[in-house]
């Protein structure tokens, strides 16, 4: 078991193999070497003329708001990071080897379902605490790996991920106290460690979230995740409104507000746990050929309407197209939440649906009204129009009529069906032996391409292992304590790669047999592959109507 | 009052853009709005009219406003009936709001089993008067009329209620299906007796449902 850390890549001149042959173009803009990739702007999958969303540059950006400045001072991340070699190898076996301790757990009390059924059938059991079984109930409740609860700054219960709000009394209690606590002091809490548990506190008024979690992840993909969460909420009620309530009552009890959508709150930490693209901050494209792509959009670009802001198609979560209204760009955040509200209610399934909802990223003051049809069911694909004007519905609905129509009298629509029926590429069709999985994100166009998870991560618990590594090698590159440049790690089961630059994030998974320099050659033939391809995995331009 | 005619001519009284439909033909569209509570079964009883089954198991709370299309046929009319089904929730209501006033038919639904959503039928109905066209026909129906066991508000609450607004009323259940075809159809042949006002006898909707429905006790014509 080894495990290579570079902080930095000029600090280690043993990382040059990497680099260097990485480097050898610089000057060949869009050519078949991904040398250009090491500035923004040219790196494989960048937009060609102009992005799509909000310029995020990193991570940070995402999370980066005003409030709550990072630590300079060693905190309890920084205290981590001084065994950072020992500390990152231990952490990677445990990884490598096993799922993380709770979720084992788990697996032993309830033998006879998989992971995933126990967390369900725990969190819909726990939803009536009362009765016989209490005890038990309440027993499965704190199994669970990560819990998350939204309070008000009175101390309400606003969310509990596992339900149970009424039993969270005193817990809540707690919780604020030592919010409030800190804050008399004009300081703020971010977390408390305590053996393998994180308890992780993001104060954006006037609600407090906190997660209570046993699981590999840093505390900052915590707190991102935690933001997320608030930003779900902002996008149901907006944040005016949010304010406003709690301005007028600070004990204003917010769940009556957000009675029915606790289903897409969960539905959203649930994907946060297996889906990447919410950890990169990044979009997943529907790999497609230019030329049907570019005529789908041509669809979605004739029809349009003074009020819409932006018509997305979407296919399982892969955004197939996004035609914006000119000067306006969404934000990958908020198009991540537009695709949960959409997967996490089957409401939307038949018939064409309008409801009001915030893009918080965008404007959290208002609400913009949104069109959800499906156009089909199998291969699935989503229709969504964001529109200014809450009376706008059947202008809405008229320009659906028109998409639908033009696809059809184009037979665009059989070959995009076609194209649908597969959302992801194939690995082996790289070319790499070692290969077995890797995730690319380009900074510049904030889209993310990534191939299938195939054997041996094709069962829940292995996906969500891999989906774990990335997570571990994302929060170690990303810690604001210690970045880092480039991990390799040789485990049992697989060598994992990760390599972040000013252009791109690169998250490979290859063999465990390989080694470190076939992995290096392998990430510089990956990155041509990507570049070669690029017009299909990503979507390069940036199309208004 | 802004109906669609042979799917193509249409008057809009409000000005608004008109309701294209799909391409199914048609003599006559009008539009029908469920409200009530959530969780009264409103998307349950849509449902069961449009596709004869029941949506059984977990709540599935609906977000917004969801738009369906149905066509009936009312003495060789095609009548299209344009279903909204509203999301009980209250963050919703400005958005159902603003829809109230294209309905030409409302039908309110409470629960039997739960007095709050009865209670604030009254609620629901002050905010109909002030939103919606005052030529709307509107229907109470209580829902889930297959529970006896719960139930909470007898038939007699419910039919005196309906009694004091002038509005015709029945108990439906959208799990067996009774009443439910008749809901729309009755809103149907109104709404088309409005539309001709030819000088046949005028359609009275209130007979017409007490003779048409049935009684939820008894169960042997389920």
């Amino acid at each position: 078991m080894a495990s290579d850390v570079h902080e930095n890549v000029e600090r280690h001149p043993g990382l040059t193999p990497l680099s260097s042959t990485l480097c050898a173009d610089p000057d060949n803009q869009r050519s078949e070497s991904p040398a250009p990739a090491l500035t923004q702007g040219n790196e494989p999958g960048a937009a060609q003329d102009e992005a799509m969303f909000v310029h995020a540059q990193s991570y940070e950006d995402l999370t980066g708001e005003v409030e709550v400045p990072l630590p300079q001072s060693p905190g309890p991340e920084g205290n981590v990071e001084i065994s950072s070699m020992e500390q990152i190898s231990e952490d990677f076996s445990k990884l490598s080897t096993q799922l993380s301790v709770s979720s084992v757990q788990s697996i032993e009390q309830n033998p006879e379902e998989d992971t995933e059924m126990g967390h369900e059938d725990a969190a819909s059991s726990s939803s009536s605490p009362e009765g016989d079984g209490g005890s038990r109930v309440l027993d499965d409740w704190y199994q669970h790996q990560k819990h998350v609860f939204v309070l008000s700054e009175a101390g309400k219960p606003v969310y509990s991920r596992y339900r149970s709000e009424e039993a969270l009394s005193s817990t809540a209690g707690v919780m604020m106290a030592l919010v409030s606590f800190l804050e008399s002091e004009k300081n703020a809490i971010r977390s408390i460690h305590a053996e393998a548990y994180k308890v992780v506190f993001v104060r954006r008024s006037p609600l407090v979230l906190v997660s209570v979690s046993h699981t590999q992840q840093s505390e900052q993909e915590i707190s991102q995740q935690l933001l997320y969460v608030y930003y779900q909420i902002v996008s149901l009620v907006t944040g005016a409104q949010l304010h406003h309530l709690f301005q007028q009552r600070p004990s204003y009890d917010l769940r009556q507000l957000l009675s029915g959508s606790e289903r897409i709150t969960d539905k959203l930490l649930d994907s946060m746990d297996v889906d990447p693209s919410f950890l990169l901050g990044a979009v997943c494209c529907h790999p497609m050929i230019a030329n049907l792509r570019d005529a789908t959009t041509y669809c979605l670009q004739q029809a349009k309407a003074k009020s819409l802001v932006f018509s997305i198609l979407m296919s399982n979560n892969h955004l197939v197209t996004l035609v914006r209204k000119k000067d306006q760009y969404l934000h990958p955040i908020d198009l991540h939440l537009l695709f949960n509200l959409v997967t996490s209610s089957s409401s939307f399934r038949e018939g064409e649906a309008w409801t009001p909802v915030c893009l918080p990223k965008f404007n959290p003051s208002g609400f913009f009204h949104a069109h959800i049809s499906y156009l089909s069911h199998k291969p699935e694909l989503c229709l969504l129009m964001v529109s200014t004007d809450r009376e706008d519905f059947f202008t809405a609905s008229d320009c659906k009529r028109k998409i639908v129509e033009r696809l059809e009298k184009k037979g665009t629509w059989t070959s995009l069906k076609e194209a649908l029926r597969n959302p992801f590429y194939d690995v082996t069709q790289i070319g790499i032996p070692e290969l077995r999985h890797f995730l690319y994100k380009s900074k510049s166009s904030g889209l993310l391409t990534s191939p299938a998870m195939v054997a041996p991560y094709d069962t829940d618990r292995e996906k969500r292992r891999l989906v774990e590594l990335y997570q571990y090698l994302h929060g170690r590159a990303h810690c604001s304590a210690r970045p880092l440049t480039t991990i390799y790690h040789m485990g049992a089961h697989e060598n994992i790669l990760a390599w972040v630059t000013e252009a791109f994030e690169l998250y490979v998974c290859f063999s465990p047999l390989g080694t470190k320099s076939s992995a290096v050659n392998g990430v510089s033939r990956l990155l041509r592959w990507i570049r070669k391809e690029e017009d299909r995995l990503f979507i390069l331009s940036s199309p208004t109507y | 009052m802004s109906m669609a005619v042979n799917g193509a001519v249409q008057t809009s009284v409000n000005g608004r853009g008109p309701p294209r439909s799909p391409a199914s033909v048609y003599d006559l569209a009008c539009k029908v709005m469920l409200l009530g509570d959530s969780g009264v079964g409103k998307t349950c009883f849509l449902i069961q009219f449009k596709d004869g089954a029941f949506l059984s198991g977990t709540f599935l709370a609906t977000v917004g406003i969801d738009f369906r299309n149905k066509v009936v046929t009312v003495d060789g009319l095609k009548v299209n009936l344009q279903i909204w089904d509203t999301a009980g929730q209250e963050r919703f209501r400005s958005v159902t709001h603003a829809y109230y006033r294209d309905a030409q038919a409302l039908l309110l639904l409470y629960d039997i089993t739960s007095k709050t959503s009865f209670d604030n039928i009254r609620a629901w109905l002050t905010e109909v008067h002030e939103f919606a066209h005052k030529d709307v026909v509107i229907m109470l129906l209580g829902n889930k009329c297959d529970m006896t066991g719960t139930r909470v508000i007898r038939t007699e609450d419910g039919e005196s209620l309906a009694k004091e607004y002038g509005i015709p009323f029945m108990e439906t259940s959208a799990k067996t299906g009774i009443n439910v075809e008749l809901a729309f159809t009755a809103v149907a042949r109104e709404l088309k007796q409005r539309y001709s006002q030819q000088d046949e006898p005028k359609f009275q909707i209130h007979q017409y449902i007490e003779s048409q429905k049935k009684k939820s006790g008894c169960c042997g014509y389920l």
